[in-house]
Parts: structure tokens; C-alpha cells; sequence
């Protein structure tokens, strides 16, 4: 049995995903494309998506037929372990997307920083002070200060405020 | 035509010009020498920063994170036999071995003088080549220009023959990214899917940060730390005897140089390629042929200067057509269409002065990457002490905070988390994620080419076979794909 990218069933499930999307989409797009403009088919706002979906679809054919007759092929991603530590950070980067909502910037980068540090192991009092609180000034001097960037107002804010 | 070269001449040398190139070419540097990062992510990070930037200095700034990076991927190569960049691979085979011998300096100021000298000679040649090849095209219309979009991406395409059905899919995927959104030339919506925050479309930058900045960095924080304890170098700055006695192999570095441009401009092939290609070809025309693969500077050499020709070799298709031929000039070109300034023949007539501007930057770049990386060379070198995790943690809350502040949308942020899932899944996969990118930025061109051409010929493909140009076009389309797969089935016959 082969151990390798080309022979996985992992990628013939990404693959034929992609592919079963597009032509979810292509069945649906002439209700997802708004057609009701004057222009003729071939100027209108359909043909391009048509041609994008269909290249999805055709693109797919290999992995489909090969999940669906998988041979010897194992479900392998690339040998380089399970993606736990990335899922993590991961889960964390999406709280700090909430988190400027609900705490606004400074608080969630402090906080994100600190605890995506400690779970990819840089976790040296140090590192783990010095950095979050140097990346946050940095940050809110270049956006808030500098660039003028504007920032909700922190959720947490309102609620004291009131 | 006088004018415009001192006009640019003089806008190059501005201060914010200056600094912007000096500043893009350290990060290039910095990202370039810490292996698993690179000057994709240092381009896109840096992305949402450069627009509030003039489109000359934004593309300064860029270009320099382009060129810096690959000056910086030599160090680690040689010192570490770790590429800092994948192409520094083979600058390894010579410099680690010289390194071995207590020659790092000898290694070091090879690399570094066929960085700066590739970087040069390229530049020279996109002087010279991207008027004629801009003259020769300027005769095009819509049926001429989609034709040639649809060569570049069937280039890039066949590049990655090997999983061909993939790059299609993505390919298509990044089509269809650029397609969401409201339709520019109807105003009508689609893929929406009833929602507000989906009209305003998928946007080039959280599309490419996502998918480089927070895929590649997801990928680091799970990569072991390096063990970067044995770095020694005998001086903090770059030795200049042993400068002198590289330029020795001038030949070398000339012919290196020519041939990274050349590879550079065909899509698709990378820096990779021309690596490796200058490297053979010195080691078959060189009279110490036996000394490479055992530390010879003029290994490192030609390897340097075959990878740092590339990006000026990448911008003649670029410039002059309007395709890019790998991820980084895809991004580049996201940024000139973001200005309103769309690459083609007629951007050499239209602005000038950008365009000279752009050439005296590059030449600039090399320069300021040389001359930091001569001055500082130790300070460089321990960059890669950095923990890796440690600096992709940072970059991810950058890029988060960067890609917010393009548009003040959150939405723009989740598309990049979201991005960020798919090209981490991607690059691990290893499938080729430089088509979805060349998909992406080259959609909407595509598109309105493909009407265009289509209003032409009243719905027909016909005009396409009507003209002489396109005509070509699509037989040399065709023949790219037809060439590589016919070699490949007569192989697995053979075998």
C-alpha cells in the first residue's frame, strides 16, 4: 500500500467536496446570479460563473471516480501529524475576530497573544508579558494613532457606559 | 521618452520612495532568512499597509519584500543548509559545504554577489524588453488579450501537470471567488445569497492574506523549533576580499543572470527552476566542474543569481500583458488594479513615469537588500534564532488587525480566517495553491475579456479563430497542453 499525496483518499475527499459544491452551484446559479438585466446571454452575468463552476466540476472527475473505487488508497493527509496545535490557535483567532467586537482591540490582542504563546509553547514568563503588551502598543499606536483606523466601540463598553 | 526616464530617475530617489524600498526590502530580508515563512507572507502582510501609499511607493514597499527575500533565503542556506526560501535550496549544495570548511565568509560573499548581481542584470533586461514586447502588443483587442490570459494560466496549469485535475480546481475555485459579489458591467448580484455584507464581494487582499498569511503561519506553529546553535561567523560584516575574489566568476553571474530572467517571464516556471538551471549549466561550462556539490563560491553563484533574477524576469509578462506568472506578481497585480492601473502594452504608454519609476526602484532594491546584508550580516543571521511559533503567532494578529483596517469590515476578517483554513488545508495537501491565487486576480480580467471578445463575435467563439494572433495564441495553448501529456503517457508506456 501506497503512503503517498497522490493515492490518499483525503485528498479525493477534498476534491470531490469542491466538486459536489460546484455543481450544487451550478444546478442553483441561475437562481443565485441575478439575470433579469437586458443583456443577451453571452454579455450577461452568467456565462463567467457558468465556465468557473463547470472547471470545478471537470477538475474533480479523477477524485470522485477514485473515492468511489479508493483501491489500495488510505486516508493519509502528509505524514506530518495531526493538525491539533494549528486547530487551536485557530479556535483562538477566531474568538479574537469576537473578541474586538465584545472587548475592542487592545484587551483581545493582549489576551490572544498571551494564550496562543502558551499553546504553541512560548511560554517564558518573558515572552509571555514582554511580547503580548510590546505587539499591542505597536499595533494600537500604528492603527488607532497613526492610521486613524476606526475600531468598534467594545460591547463591554456600552453596557458600563450605560 | 528622455523625460520620463529622469521623471521616474527622480521619483525612485524621493524620500518616501527611498524608505518605502529600504523598509520592504529589510522585512524581504527578515521573512526571507526564517525558513517557513518567506516574501509571500511578508508581501501580504504588508499588504493592507500599502494603501494608503501612492501606487509607485505601495509597489516599492512590495517589490522590495519580493527582492529581499530572496537575497535573505542565501543565509540560512549556506550557514544552516536550511533554504530560507525554496530556491535557496540549491545554493546550499555549495555553501553549506563551504560553511563545513570554516568558509562561510567565501560562501556567503558569493550568494550575495550573485543576488545583487542576477537582481541587476534582470532589471536591465525588463529595460530593454518590456517597450518591445508592450510595441508587439499593443495591436491587441479583447479576443488577443483573453487569448493570452488563457496561455498564462494554461502555463501555470501544466506547471503543476502532475496533479493536473487539481490545479483546474483550483483554478476554477479562483474564478469563482472573483465572480461573487455585485457584477461590475450589470450591476447585477450574484452569489449572495441574500446577504448584504456579500455584495461588496471577495476582496483580492483577505483572499491572499488568508490564504499565505494565516495558512502558511498555522502550518508553522506546528513545526519543530530549529536547532540554530552552531551558527559562527568569523566577522560581523560581509568580508570584501573575499567579495573581490568571487567576482572572478563574472561570467558565471552574467549568464545566471540572463537565465533567470528568461525562466522568470514564462509562467509558471518560478525561482525554483532557475535555480537550478543557472547552477547545471555553470557546473557543465565551468573548468572546475568537479569541485561543485563540495563548496565552490561559483555554485552558490549561479544559483543566487538564477533565483534573484526572477521577479524582474516575472514582471515582463506582467507589464506588458498583464499576467502573472506566479503567486508574488499576482499579487503584485492585485495591487495596480486596486490603483485603477491595469496592466497591459498600453501601461507603458499611459504611465511612464510609473513604469521608469518601478525600474530605478528595482535596480534600488538591489542595492539597499546588498548593501543592509553587507553591513549587518551577523545581526541577519540570527534572525533565524527567532522562534518560529513565536513570530507566527504575531503575524496572524497582524494580519487580522491589516486586514480589518483595508475596509473596516469584520466580514473582510472572517473571509481571511476562512481563507486561512483552506490554504492551510492546501499547502499541507500540497496542492497547487498558486493557481487558486492566479485565479483570483486574473477572474474579473478574464471576465470582461471574455464578454468583450463574446460581444465582439455577437456569441460566438468564431472570432477567436478569425484573428491571427489568437489563432497562434490557441495553438500554442493547445500544443502546452498537448506536448507534456503526450511525453508523459510515451514515458509510462516506455516504463
Amino acid at each position: 500500500m501506497k503512503n503517498s499525496s497522490l493515492n490518499s483518499r483525503t485528498h479525493d475527499l477534498l476534491g470531490s467536496v469542491l466538486g459536489v459544491s460546484a455543481l450544487v452551484l451550478l444546478i442553483f446559479s441561475p437562481w443565485l446570479v441575478d439575470t433579469t438585466g437586458p443583456d443577451p446571454f453571452y454579455k450577461g452575468p452568467l456565462v463567467f460563473p457558468l465556465i468557473t463552476l463547470g472547471l470545478i466540476l471537470a477538475g474533480s472527475v479523477p477524485s470522485l471516480i477514485r473515492l468511489a473505487r479508493p483501491g489500495d488508497a488510505l486516508w493519509y493527509l502528509d505524514g506530518q501529524g495531526k493538525p491539533f496545535r494549528a486547530a487551536r490557535v485557530l479556535g483562538c483567532l477566531v474568538l479574537y475576530l469576537g473578541g474586538l467586537v465584545i472587548f475592542g482591540l487592545e484587551i483581545s490582542t493582549l489576551v490572544f497573544l498571551a494564550v496562543a504563546l502558551k499553546l504553541v509553547g512560548q511560554d517564558s514568563r518573558a515572552k509571555l508579558i514582554l511580547v503580548p503588551l510590546l505587539v499591542t502598543v505597536i499595533l494600537t499606536v500604528i492603527f488607532k494613532y497613526s492610521l486613524g483606523i476606526w475600531f468598534p466601540e467594545p460591547l463591554v463598553m456600552q453596557i458600563f457606559m450605560e | 521618452m528622455f523625460a520620463h526616464m529622469m521623471d521616474g530617475f527622480y521619483a525612485a530617489f524621493s524620500m518616501a520612495n527611498l524608505i518605502a524600498l529600504v523598509f520592504g526590502s529589510f522585512v524581504g530580508i527578515v521573512v526571507g532568512i526564517l525558513p517557513g515563512l518567506g516574501p509571500m507572507v511578508g508581501m501580504v502582510v504588508l499588504l493592507p499597509f500599502s494603501f494608503s501609499f501612492a501606487p509607485d511607493i505601495a509597489l516599492s514597499l512590495l517589490l522590495g519584500v519580493f527582492c529581499g527575500g530572496y537575497f535573505g533565503g542565501a543565509i540560512p542556506a549556506v550557514l544552516l543548509r536550511t533554504p530560507g526560501v525554496p530556491s535557496s535550496i540549491v545554493t546550499s549544495f555549495d555553501g553549506y559545504p563551504l560553511t563545513q570548511k570554516g568558509e562561510a565568509q567565501a560562501g556567503l560573499s558569493a550568494a550575495l554577489l550573485g543576488s545583487f548581481g542576477g537582481g541587476i542584470i534582470s532589471v536591465m533586461i525588463l529595460m530593454f524588453l518590456a517597450p518591445v514586447l508592450a510595441h508587439v502588443a499593443a495591436s491587441f483587442g479583447p479576443p488577443e488579450y483573453f487569448t493570452v490570459a488563457l496561455f498564462g494560466v494554461v502555463l501555470v496549469v501544466m506547471a503543476f501537470r502532475s496533479q493536473l485535475g487539481r490545479g483546474i480546481m483550483l483554478l476554477g475555485l479562483g474564478f469563482w471567488f472573483s465572480t461573487v459579489g455585485i457584477d461590475g458591467t450589470t450591476l447585477s448580484e450574484r452569489f449572495v445569497f441574500g446577504t448584504l455584507v456579500m455584495q461588496n464581494g471577495l476582496d483580492i487582499v483577505p483572499i491572499c492574506l488568508g490564504l499565505f498569511g494565516i495558512g502558511q503561519t498555522l502550518i508553522l506553529v506546528e513545526q519543530s523549533i530549529m536547532k540554530t546553535d552552531h551558527i559562527h561567523l568569523s566577522r560581523s560584516t560581509l568580508d570584501f576580499s573575499q567579495l573581490w575574489a568571487a567576482l572572478k566568476y563574472w561570467k558565471t553571474l552574467i549568464r545566471s543572470g540572463v537565465i533567470g530572467t528568461f525562466v522568470g517571464l514564462l509562467p509558471g516556471t518560478g525561482s525554483i527552476l532557475a535555480s537550478f538551471m543557472a547552477y547545471d549549466t555553470a557546473k557543465r561550462l565551468s573548468p572546475e566542474k568537479e569541485r561543485f556539490g563540495h563548496g565552490t563560491p561559483e555554485g552558490c553563484i549561479a544559483s543566487e543569481a538564477g533565483n534573484n533574477a526572477v521577479p524582474a524576469g516575472a514582471m515582463i509578462p506582467l507589464l506588458t500583458l498583464g499576467i502573472p506568472g506566479d503567486a508574488l506578481s499576482a499579487v503584485l497585480l492585485g495591487v495596480f488594479t486596486i490603483n485603477g492601473i491595469y496592466p497591459g502594452p498600453l501601461l507603458l504608454v499611459k504611465e511612464p513615469v510609473l513604469i521608469s519609476t518601478l525600474y530605478f526602484s528595482m535596480l534600488l532594491i538591489n542595492v539597499a537588500a546588498f548593501a543592509m546584508l553587507m553591513i549587518w550580516l551577523r545581526p541577519f543571521a540570527m534572525i533565524v534564532k527567532v522562534p518560529g511559533r513565536l513570530l507566527a503567532v504575531v503575524i496572524m494578529v497582524i494580519s487580522m488587525v491589516g486586514i480589518y483596517a483595508v475596509n473596516t469590515r469584520l466580514f473582510d476578517a472572517g473571509v481571511a480566517i476562512a481563507m486561512g483554513v483552506l490554504g492551510y488545508i492546501l499547502l499541507r495537501m500540497g496542492w497547487p495553491v498558486v493557481t487558486l491565487v492566479m485565479g483570483v486576480v486574473l477572474g474579473e480580467i478574464m471576465e470582461n475579456r471574455l464578454r468583450q471578445t463574446l460581444s465582439l463575435g455577437e456569441g460566438s467563439f468564431m472570432i477567436l479563430f478569425q484573428r491571427p494572433i489568437c489563432l497562434v495564441l490557441l495553438a500554442l495553448t493547445l500544443l502546452t497542453i498537448a506536448v507534456p501529456l503526450i511525453r508523459d503517457v510515451q514515458k509510462k508506456t516506455a516504463a
